[in-house]
């Protein structure tokens, strides 16, 4: 029964791609050319066969059904493939490339025993039908490692197939709360693996990750007044970074990870400044009477995006990291804030108000091609950020009541949930 | 424009009004300096309140005995929050008027609290934050103003993060948008 069941969701899925398919070549019909846009039918199709389980019982088996599932789930989130279980559609369609690969073990060393015994993985990213090894990779993974074992290979087939940096390692943290308190939590790209990270009962908000991904800078109301910290991810210590009089908000590292823009509003206004990691003032960009906040570097390090109210609304201006040649990025809408330069360098996210609500836009870094994401049926959608690929965007939105975040695939507009609760996912970000 | 203004209005006459009510208890006599027409906040652009320039009169010392102020948050003697209208931080006529009963009752209490500037929910949470600094701002300035030492008043802001009234009405809404009075 249960099989018959995982048969039929299969054969659903495979008429879904089709669907995909014949809907993608109807599009090519138009003269519609978005640059870096995969549709469907320029998606590498690959074919993910059962893998073999040589030993080991039920902890391999349930291995490999992981396994299987988790690269088949990532090749999908990448946007960049169709991918396919072997077991069900057969022939039907045409692939280039496939998976396949065994289970060992758990091998019974004379320390590891029982449930904690590492399985052996051997994968093969291979052509077929022929079959000739394009790449093998080999894992011994315990079980709490297998997900990270499964997305790394993904990344790696995903690299050689499309030249496009795999994200399915990367996180996004972000803030989860309400009323007096508000914690920092992290989940992997594809919604496994939630884990709170702060525990100090007040709020935390606005995480940004040190290219590295070794610290998170955020801004917390710990100690009772406002600053940035640093948490270290790999022990979790945090550390005060700065916090001068006023607002200490809107941390951004800078590519080298040597420093950080702030926002600070000790001179009697929120301005950009450059600090380093232990909290020094390198330079200040930005002087004006305005408000002028949500810095964020360019991926080469050299300019940066901001918000300034200086005409009377919140409008984004790029200046380089020395506070020269303003430059003026949005002339549509009242309300723009919260820009974010993606990881490919040509293009900007950030929130605008539509109405009463706010939406997601993205537009090309000299200003050409503003197109918004979300529409009313979504609400409010705030906050975005980059994934590492430059074609995925997180964001908060109240459209199912509080606000949990989701992920946009930009090339496609398609969107997934990625958190839900009740507790309201504010300020994602992902990490490098 | 918004639906909001009427209860902040409506609010802040109340408040109006219980305040001197308090007043008038606590010091047991008149003082002209402080003296707001009750009107003034509901009647829209009827007047247009200048800020006094003359420092109002010392109160006389109270009879009763005085309130532990360190102690107490300021809401409980008689320190009332204020309101602002939609991406606001000017200080509205029933503000000012709210304000100056708030910096004659600081300056006795001479203790240092903190002021919370609040917005709603619609917006990004960064330029919330921003916004909400300035209206926490803009009271602290106009307290300063009437006298009440600077050294007395820690601004902070919470933006849309920590809001009064849950859920996306007008009401919430304008309950959100204040300059709150918290013990330091």
């Amino acid at each position: 029964m249960k099989h018959l069941h995982g048969n039929l969701r299969s054969l659903l899925l495979v008429a879904a791609m089709l669907c995909a398919v014949g809907a993608a070549e109807a599009q090519t019909g138009t003269d519609v050319v978005i640059d870096h846009t995969r549709t469907a039918w320029m998606k590498t199709r690959i074919l993910v066969n059962m893998l073999d389980v040589l030993s080991g019982g039920m902890p391999s088996v349930t291995a490999a059904d992981e396994v299987q599932d988790m690269l088949v789930n990532d090749f999908r989130l990448s946007g960049l493939m169709l991918p396919a279980l072997r077991d069900v559609e057969g022939d039907t369609l045409e692939y280039f490339v496939a998976i396949e690969g065994s289970v060992e073990g758990p091998l019974r060393d004379a320390n590891a025993t029982g449930e904690d015994a590492p399985v052996t993985l051997n994968l093969n990213l291979v052509s077929w039908p022929d079959r000739n090894i394009i790449l093998n990779k080999r894992y011994r993974p315990l079980p709490h490692q297998l997900r990270t074992s499964a997305h790394h290979f993904a990344d790696q087939v995903i690299h050689t197939l499309t030249g496009e940096p795999g994200i399915c390692l990367s996180r996004i943290a972000f803030s989860r709360g309400a009323g007096d308190r508000r914690d920092l939590y992290v989940v992997d790209y594809d919604g496994e693996n939630l884990m709170r990270l702060t525990a100090n009962r007040t709020l935390n908000l606005c995480p940004s990750w040190s290219p590295d991904g070794s610290r998170i800078a955020f801004t917390s109301y710990r100690d009772g007044r406002q600053g940035v910290y640093a948490l270290d991810t790999s022990n979790g210590q945090v550390e005060l970074v700065i916090a001068q009089p006023g607002l200490n908000y809107g941390a951004d590292w800078h590519p080298t990870g040597e420093e950080l823009l702030v926002s600070l509003s000790h001179s009697g206004n929120p301005e950009i400044y450059r600090i380093n990691p232990a909290g020094e003032i390198l330079r200040r960009l930005t002087v004006s009477p305005a408000i002028e906040i949500s810095p964020s570097w360019s991926p080469g390090g050299r300019d940066l995006v901001f918000t300034s109210d200086r005409t009377g609304t919140p409008q984004l201006y790029i200046i380089d990291g020395d506070g020269a040649g303003h430059r003026r990025l949005t002339f549509e809408s009242r309300y723009n804030d919260s820009a974010v330069w993606s990881p490919t360098g040509d293009r900007i996210a950030y929130a605008t108000r539509v109405g009463n609500h706010t939406q997601i836009v993205v537009i090309n870094a000299n200003g050409e091609n503003r197109r918004v994401l979300t529409d009313h049926r979504w609400r409010n959608s705030e906050d975005p950020n980059w994934a590492p690929d430059g074609r995925h965007l997180v964001f908060a939105s109240d459209r199912a009541g509080a606000f949990d975040l989701y992920v946009c695939d930009v090339e496609e507009g398609t969107f997934r949930q990625l958190t839900s609760g009740d507790d309201p996912d504010i300020t994602p970000a992902w990490s490098r | 424009m918004y639906q909001g203004g009427k209860n902040s209005k409506f609010v802040t006459v109340l408040a109006v009004i219980l305040g001197l009510g308090l007043m008038l208890a606590g010091c047991g006599g008149d003082d002209p300096a402080v003296e707001t027409d009750p009107t003034a906040g509901a009647g829209g652009d009827a007047t247009e309140t200048v800020p006094p320039t003359v420092t109002p009169e010392t109160p006389e010392v109270p009879e009763v005995e005085a309130p532990d102020y360190a102690e107490l948050p300021p809401s409980e003697y008689g320190v009332d929050d204020v309101f602002f209208a939609f991406d606001e931080y000017d200080l509205s006529d029933a503000t000012m008027s709210t304000l100056t009963r708030n910096a004659r009752i600081l300056r006795e209490a001479d203790v240092v609290v903190v002021i919370e500037g609040h917005c709603d929910e619609r917006g990004t949470v960064e330029y919330n934050l921003a916004l909400g600094e300035k209206r926490a701002k803009a009271v602290k300035d106009y307290l300063v103003s009437l006298g009440v030492p600077a050294a007395n008043l820690e601004i902070t802001s919470y933006g849309e993060s920590k809001p009064f009234a849950q859920g996306s009405s007008d009401y919430a809404w304008t309950q959100n948008r204040r300059a709150h009075f918290a013990r330091r």
